[in-house]
């Protein structure tokens, strides 16, 4: 304990800018009790401040309430203060000890949220959180701890009405997809991430909210779960608009703590997760694989020379190689465990506040050799040079390593891998007398393929996982300053400036002995280094006044902002082959570089914005935005963008007229909204028109150029309105609070096209695509209802319960002229046909009606709508064809709507939609005295899913392993049983083709988070001379209810093709974790 | 104190706010490549798009080959290879998904020759050093180039999309219809015979120059090509006399014959990709060397050419225009030979520099003859068969004076003569078409010839509808393009 005072002294005499005046010291005792039962407080913050009301030095009671102090000059003020107790000063005594007795503040949590007047951390208004208009949800994180939420996606999913997160897949790293009421932009549907103000340009691709661990959501934002305060998701334009064209798919507020003025406080958690991959799709083992190829062979050819390795031939080469039974996923797969240690150093006094946190995480994955390490460190410093004048500096750092698996083909890494993979192939490799090689099994050498095909599509998965490397290494660096200056008492200059960096390096290796090829192969030992670098800088400069009128009935306030923001990136990328050894891997050693890439991007944006927020009596309010943006990524025609916010509210619940409800209806209102927000593009770059070498960059001695791209002239702003009518609702004193919204959004000149690839255009013009256009329009109705029940609320005993339900629907009311409505409609190649309509909802699938299997050769016949079967002109019948092929016995029937004999794009019919009707979640809070018990539940019902996953692994047209269903399969003339497959028919698709066969009703409750905490009592941790303790067991994805047979039924929606249905390509359902948590604060 | 901070606020204030206000902190302009409002500013800059156009041309090499050769009766490809997209089209086994029929490589140079065209003109008017003559003749260059990518497309596709303006902004109209082949080949040739008399000489500059880039008689060649598709026999034969009297251009005695493919730019060349190793490479070399082949020569090529099966072509056969590996076993030999020995490949060094011959005297000659006898002009038409045999060393052949006996040996002829260079299946073509497709049954037999036997019959059934001659156009192009009209033969 000493030391520990010794060190919180310390940290007190630097952060306390000590003057170095030399005075006469004098020592002073005393102690700090309570006024109402004596006791003494501990830890309280005893502090000397001088004239200016600077605090010079200070010190806190130990844990009888004692103190000793030596007073630098005995003409300075004392004071104490502690949390919980109002501040008291007190006069120095130096003869004999001060008592000093304390008031407790005795404020009630649940007044300071519904009454305090909190400011809304959203710098840009200068309005009260109670009298706002907008569309806003807000989580209060410091709340939810003690509830014991393990990860922000917690405090979201399922707690916001309107904001779906939905996950792609379990596969680590598959990412995320995060919408906000819907899609309202191509391409871009990812909300704008702002800390403290401050918008966020680096956000990883890969985040994966919906699953995201307190590390994930770190990665998002290098910021640790603990230090984030709230969370705010604005929904509607009117407030989006304020963040220029990046808001425009919805905005997340992201706030963390400050230093708070009191005694220095130290918090440490440990927390300790296991991730488990949840049981996989059974896949079939290596016999059984073989008996399907037999079968697969078969029926494609008849009697054929089989290849040798299926076939039971001991004098192939290879025999022992292909006749395992691998567990293909089993052996790449591990439990992963994750260590996460935080620790925060937070406090302050009249002058200084500060708080500083470091987070180290260390996450194992659960495919093997996966890992990332994660440091993450933050100081936030407000220092208040005098009354009217504050300064904060925020500076945060991060560094993520991440070690993870070679990826040799971007759709087709090892996990699908491991699913593909024949499972009769060894992992390791015999020689043809069945003694193990010590070399992985990769046949490719000799330009001899394995029996799936070529090393680099079908690989040895185990190989690639052991041998292979791709490391990436991100750096990444935030500053920014404020300087807050009152000019008058109600006009306040506020300038902010902000510096971001972050550093990014990849480096990859994929050695010969992965895939077998030789070493001069230029797919193998081959080494990869990138490099990317982005830095932004932006100001922001502020003057918001809140005009004091006499007659307190009217208030008024508002803000005038101008902004600014430059980015900027560039990167490099080398990759080189034949290196010579195996265990050199940088690019640069090498003799043979493959290729060099560069690149670089500039965008630069200024902001004017005007707020302005009327209030009368309290009772009324209306605000007004008005937005001004300029982006470099327009031309100078249309670089300007006018946005605007309208929104105003009617607190009935304080009208006269309603007094006397008091007692059943608290602070209750009604809003309206309406706001124009606009988009820019992503690329800066892609309005010019550019003329570059041409490739051969010579033509006999003649350079020649070529026009690269085609310039945009009528590029503009894609504009988003919408409209939002909601209701607030407080009954029952705050015990029952309601909030229904309805709204519309219109987006209207929609960017198609992203930075990776544009618009389609016919090649006839010369070239493939346009940059970016703007065409179309697409809206999105829908309606959220959010509501929570405090059902018991007594000293010891709290039940709460929260629900949330919400619906929306996407709808292209206009597409671009020229625009093809349908896609795929070529039924051999097995994909399913889509088409978009104007006016009806996307996300409709279309397909064949699968009909069961035929029994028999003489079944697979065309009939009339009767069911009689037709006859040619010389009386024989019809047999049912596909592009011309006849149907045999146990292959698919499907449908044949128009009864000509054949199926064709005419028999495909709508065989259902992936919009949700409802989507929403609810959970339970139960804390008795020092336990905490809560679970959450997420929900959708009412879509349809296309099981990919089955139509992948249940096929049987290929070389690829199958799924443990196709045991089932039909395999003799006559043979007729219930939820019998098709036969196996090799290389071809007549049997899998696009049909009602894989949809699937996708309704399901998805126990999200389950957690049980126990928090050390006060008496408790007043013997142990801490603050507070506590201790947590948490599990998320725990359980899923649902009828759909695939993996996961979450869906993602992907706002950059209109063309999206909802089909789940999943392997692997999201991780289950456990958690095992510890906290201590003192 | 508190005014010092007034002040200092103010001005870090107006400092940021003047910093930023400038008008030009938003137009920020790529790091790479030149925009294009500083582009067409000097005559080089016209002069580069042209040579992009060449360029990317020329970069077409094996795909020129492949839509000449590949449904003929001279190549085929060894079992390696038979996945691919150009043995489809060989086994004329053709869905709109295959790669050839993506026709965005014609259509980049047409657009840069679009660009050329429309432009130039007002560098002139920039630029004080550009002169007329100058301008003219790059103008004729990019009205051969333009031509020639129109005569392959109609050609290839039959029907489509003729456009004439450079895609330079977002305001074009890129969604045309197709033009009839006819239209768009009368609209050419009008083009070429306004040009020609201002297109360059090319006795004014380098060999590589005066056979790589367009010519007078380029033009000519052109015109006559086209003239002959059109079976307009008298406008042929005028367009090859102009190249026949211009003694610039002479056909080399039989000792020299392979010194037209290398090392190329003969005397009786008039255009030719030109093609220098290491930065412009002619990929026909690993695609018909030994090792890396995607052609071999076809059976009949074999039996026509090899001295084993009886060939008589001492000059033409084998040793030139293939090379006998082992015993039936060939290589193409053009673009691979260092010498007429079927021995000795080119060095590595240039192995990649062979020429893409478009047109060459003999070309011309055997055009005209072909052109004579349709018209009936026999003797003239003999005289100038005998004349070519006679330089291969052959002897010469007495031909019924009847149209068909002659269009059958100018075919033939033309077949040795022109082996593996991109000819034979737009001659298959021209004489399928002739009268009125009368010879449609000889055509479609020649062509079933290299498919496998059991899908003759079905093929030869369905190649009765003269517009499978023709690829459809690609499945891409068509979703995007919902203006285009698709060959009726590939919608089933």
């Amino acid at each position: 304990m000493k030391n520990i005072k010794k060190i919180i002294i310390l940290i007190l005499v630097l952060c306390s800018f000590v003057g170095a005046y030399s005075q006469t010291k004098t020592t002073i005792r005393g102690k700090v009790i309570d006024q109402k039962d004596k006791s003494p407080i501990v830890g309280a913050t005893v502090v000397e401040s001088n004239k200016e009301n600077r605090v010079v030095n200070g010190t806190i009671t130990d844990i009888d309430g004692n103190f000793v102090y030596q007073m630098k000059n005995p003409a300075n003020t004392m004071k104490v203060s502690v949390i919980g107790y109002q501040a008291k000063p007190f006069k120095p005594n130096l003869l004999k000890q001060v008592v000093i007795e304390l008031t407790s503040s005795d404020l009630q949590v649940e007044q300071i949220t519904v009454v305090g007047k909190q400011k809304s951390f959203n710098n840009l208004t200068n309005i009260d959180a109670r009298d706002n208009a907008t569309s806003t949800t807000k989580i209060d994180l410091m709340e939810m701890r003690n509830e014991g939420i393990s990860s922000a996606a917690d405090a979201l999913q399922g707690k916001v009405a309107g904001l779906d997160i939905v996950s792609m897949s379990g596969d680590p790293g598959s990412g995320s997809s995060i919408v906000i009421r819907g899609l309202s932009s191509m391409g871009n549907a990812k909300p704008l991430i702002v800390i403290d103000g401050i918008p966020q340009d680096n956000v990883r691709s890969d985040f994966d909210l919906a699953s995201a661990t307190t590390e994930d959501i770190g990665n998002l934002i290098s910021v640790a779960l603990q230090d984030i305060k709230s969370i705010e998701v604005l929904k509607d334009a009117a407030s989006t608009s304020l963040y220029g064209s990046k808001g425009g798919a919805g905005v997340l507020l992201i706030e963390t703590n400050r230093g708070k003025m009191g005694k220095v406080q130290f918090d440490y958690t440990f927390k300790n997760t296991i991730n488990m991959q949840p049981k996989a799709i059974p896949m079939l083992n290596g016999d059984e694989y073989v008996t399907l190829q037999l079968d697969e062979w078969h029926n494609a050819r008849g009697v054929y020379d089989l290849p040798n390795e299926i076939a039971y031939n001991k004098d192939f080469n290879d025999f022992y190689n292909y006749s395992a039974n691998t567990d293909w996923l089993g052996a790449i797969t591990q439990t992963g465990i994750t260590n996460d240690h935080y620790f925060r150093v937070s406090g302050g006094g009249e002058k200084t506040r500060y708080s500083t946190s470091i987070n180290y995480v260390d996450e194992g994955g659960t495919t093997r050799n996966t890992e990332n390490k994660s440091l993450f460190s933050r100081i936030n410093l407000d220092y208040f040079l005098s009354k009217k004048l504050m300064f904060s500096v925020n500076f945060a750092y991060s560094n993520i390593q991440t070690k993870g698996n070679y990826e040799i083909n971007q759709n087709n890494k090892v996990r699908q891998m491991a699913y593909q993979k024949a499972p009769n192939m060894s992992i390791m490799q015999y020689d043809n007398k069945g003694n193990l090689t010590g070399d992985y099994f990769t046949r490719n050498y000799d330009n001899i393929n394995n029996y799936q095909g070529d090393g680099l599509n079908y690989y040895n998965p185990v190989a690639v996982v052991d041998l292979g490397k791709n490391d990436k290494n991100e750096n990444k660096l935030e500053t920014s300053f404020t300087l807050k200056y009152n000019i008058l008492d109600w006009l306040v200059f506020r300038e902010t400036a902000d510096f971001q960096y972050t550093g990014r390096k990849e480096n990859k290796y994929l050695p010969y002995n992965a895939i077998g090829q030789s070493w001069t192969n230029w797919t193998v030992n081959l080494a990869g280094e990138g490099n990317i670098i982005a830095s932004s800088f932006k100001t922001e400069s502020q003057l918001a006044f809140n005009i004091p009128f006499k007659n307190k009935d009217h208030v008024l306030s508002g803000a005038a902002t101008w902004k600014t923001d430059q980015y900027q990136d560039e990167n490099i990328y080398i990759e080189s082959n034949e290196i010579p050894s195996t265990t050199i891997t940088d690019p640069a050693i090498a003799s043979h570089i493959n290729w060099i890439s560069s690149g670089s991007s500039e965008n630069r944006s200024v902001t004017g914005l005007l707020n302005m927020n009327y209030k009368f009596k309290d009772r009324y309010g209306i605000t007004v935005n008005a937005i001004e943006e300029g982006n470099s990524a327009f031309g100078a025609s249309n670089r300007w963008g006018n946005f605007a916010g309208l929104a105003g509210f009617w607190r009935f619940s304080s009208e006269p007229f309603l007094n006397n409800c008091a007692n059943w209806l608290s602070e209750s209102k009604i809003k309206a909204s309406w706001g124009l927000a606009g988009t820019a593009p992503g690329d800066p770059y892609k309005r010019f028109g550019l003329f570059v070498t041409s490739s051969p960059s010579y033509y006999i001695t003649n350079p020649g150029a070529v026009p690269s791209n085609i310039q945009l002239d009528n590029l503009k702003w894609q504009s988003t309105t919408s409209t939002d009518l909601g209701l607030e609702l407080n009954m029952f004193k705050d015990r029952f609070y309601i909030e229904g919204t309805l709204y519309r959004k219109l987006a209207s000149d929609i960017l198609f096209g992203t930075p990776w690839s544009g618009y389609s255009i016919p090649n006839s013009s010369g070239f493939t695509e346009l940059g970016y256009f703007n065409g179309g329009e697409m809206k999105n109705i829908g309606w959220e209802l959010m509501s929570s029940l405090k059902v018991v609320r007594t000293k010891d005993l709290l039940v709460q319960v929260d629900f949330n339900i919400s619906q929306n629907v996407n709808t292209y009311t206009k597409l671009p002229q020229n625009y093809n409505t349908e896609k795929a409609v070529d039924l051999s190649s097995g994909d399913y046909p889509q088409r978009i309509q104007e006016g009806t909802p996307i996300g409709s699938f279309y397909g064949l009606h699968y009909r069961g299997v035929y029994a028999s050769d003489a079944d697979a016949v065309a009939t009339d709508a009767a069911g009689n079967k037709l006859y040619d002109g010389n009386h024989n019948v019809i047999p049912m064809t596909f592009n011309g092929i006849p149907f045999k016995g146990g292959d698919a029937r499907y449908e044949d709507i128009n009864h000509d004999g054949k199926i064709d794009i005419n028999d495909v019919d709508y065989i259902g939609n992936s919009n949700p009707k409802m989507m929403g979640g609810f959970g339970t809070t139960f804390r008795y005295k020092q336990f905490d018990f809560n679970f959450q539940f997420v929900y959708r019902v009412g879509y349809d899913i296309i099981n990919m996953t089955a139509k992948n692994t249940q096929g049987m047209n290929g070389r690829n392993n199958q799924s443990k269903a196709v045991l089932s399969r039909w395999r003799v003339q006559g043979q007729n049983e219930p939820g019998l497959l098709p036969r196996a028919f090799m290389d071809s698709q007549i049997n899998n083709l696009a049909s009602d066969r894989y949809v699937e009703k996708g309704s399901f409750l998805r126990l999200n988070s389950v957690k049980f905490g126990y928090n050390l009592s006060p008496v408790l941790c007043q013997k142990f001379g801490i603050q507070n303790a506590n201790i947590a067991v948490s599990a998320r994805k725990l359980l899923t209810i649902t009828k759909y047979s695939g993996q996961d039924p979450e869906v993602g929606q992907d706002a950059s093709d209109p063309f999206w249905i909802g089909a789940d390509k999943a392997n692997t359902p999201p991780p289950r974790t456990v958690t095992l948590s510890l906290s201590v604060s003192f | 104190m508190k005014k010092t901070y007034k002040i200092r606020i103010i001005l870090v204030f107006i400092a940021l706010t003047m910093q930023f206000s400038c008008s030009n902190f938003l137009e920020l302009v790529p790091p790479s490549g030149l925009i294009r409002s500083d582009f067409w500013k000097t005559k080089e800059d016209v002069q580069s798009v042209l040579m992009g156009a060449y360029s990317s041309f020329a970069g077409m090499n094996g795909d020129l080959f492949t839509y000449g050769e590949a449904r003929g009766d001279m190549v085929t490809a060894p079992s390696n290879w038979q996945w691919s997209d150009q043995y489809k089209l060989m086994q004329s086994n053709i869905t709109t998904t295959n790669s050839l029929c993506d026709w965005s490589k014609f259509y980049k140079v047409i657009n840069y020759c679009n660009e050329v065209i429309k432009n130039a003109p007002e560098v002139k008017k920039i630029d004080g050093t550009f002169n007329d003559f100058q301008l003219k003749g790059i103008m004729a260059e990019a009205y051969f180039l333009r031509g020639l990518s129109y005569f392959y497309l109609v050609r290839i596709f039959k029907d489509v999309p003729f456009l004439t303006e450079p895609s330079v902004n977002d305001g074009v109209n890129f969604y045309p219809t197709q033009t009839k082949g006819e239209d768009i080949l009368t609209a050419i040739l009008k083009d070429l015979n306004g040009c020609r008399e201002t297109a360059s000489d090319p006795s004014l500059k380098s060999v590589a120059e005066a056979k790589g880039r367009a010519t007078k008689a380029s033009i000519d060649a052109l015109i006559a090509d086209i003239s002959l598709w059109n079976f307009d026999y008298a406008s042929c034969i005028t367009a090859c006399d102009r190249i026949i009297s211009n003694s610039t251009y002479q056909m080399v005695p039989y000792s020299q014959w392979f010194t037209i493919f290398y090392p190329g730019n003969s005397l009786e060349g008039i255009f030719e990709f030109q093609f220098m190793d290491p930065d412009q490479k002619n990929g026909l070399f690993g695609m018909t060397n030994q090792n890396a082949y995607q052609y071999i020569p076809s059976q009949l090529a074999a039996d026509l050419f090899g001295f084993d099966n009886g060939s008589v072509e001492k000059t033409r056969g084998e040793r030139s225009s293939i090379a006998m590996l082992s015993k039936d076993n060939y290589i193409i030999w053009k673009y691979v030979g260092f010498a007429p020995d079927g021995k000795s490949v080119r060095p590595t060094s240039i192995q990649n520099s062979a020429n893409w011959i478009v047109y060459r005297l003999t070309d011309i000659y055997l055009m005209k003859a072909e052109a004579l006898s349709q018209l009936n002009r026999y003797a003239e038409a003999g005289a100038i068969l005998d004349m070519v045999r006679l330089r291969a060393q052959v002897d010469p052949l007495a031909i019924a004076d009847s149209p068909t006996a002659f269009e059958d040996a100018i075919l033939n002829e033309r077949r040795l003569e022109f082996a593996f260079e991109g000819k034979r299946w737009f001659d298959l073509l021209r004489m399928g078409r002739r009268n009125n497709y009368a010879n449609k049954a000889k055509f479609i037999e020649t062509i079933i010839t290299a498919i496998p036997s059991t899908q003759k019959r079905i093929l030869s059934a369905k190649l009765t509808n003269t517009l499978g001659w023709y690829l459809p156009i690609s499945k891409s192009e068509t979703e995007r393009n919902l203006n285009l009209v698709q060959n009726p033969y590939y919608t089933f």
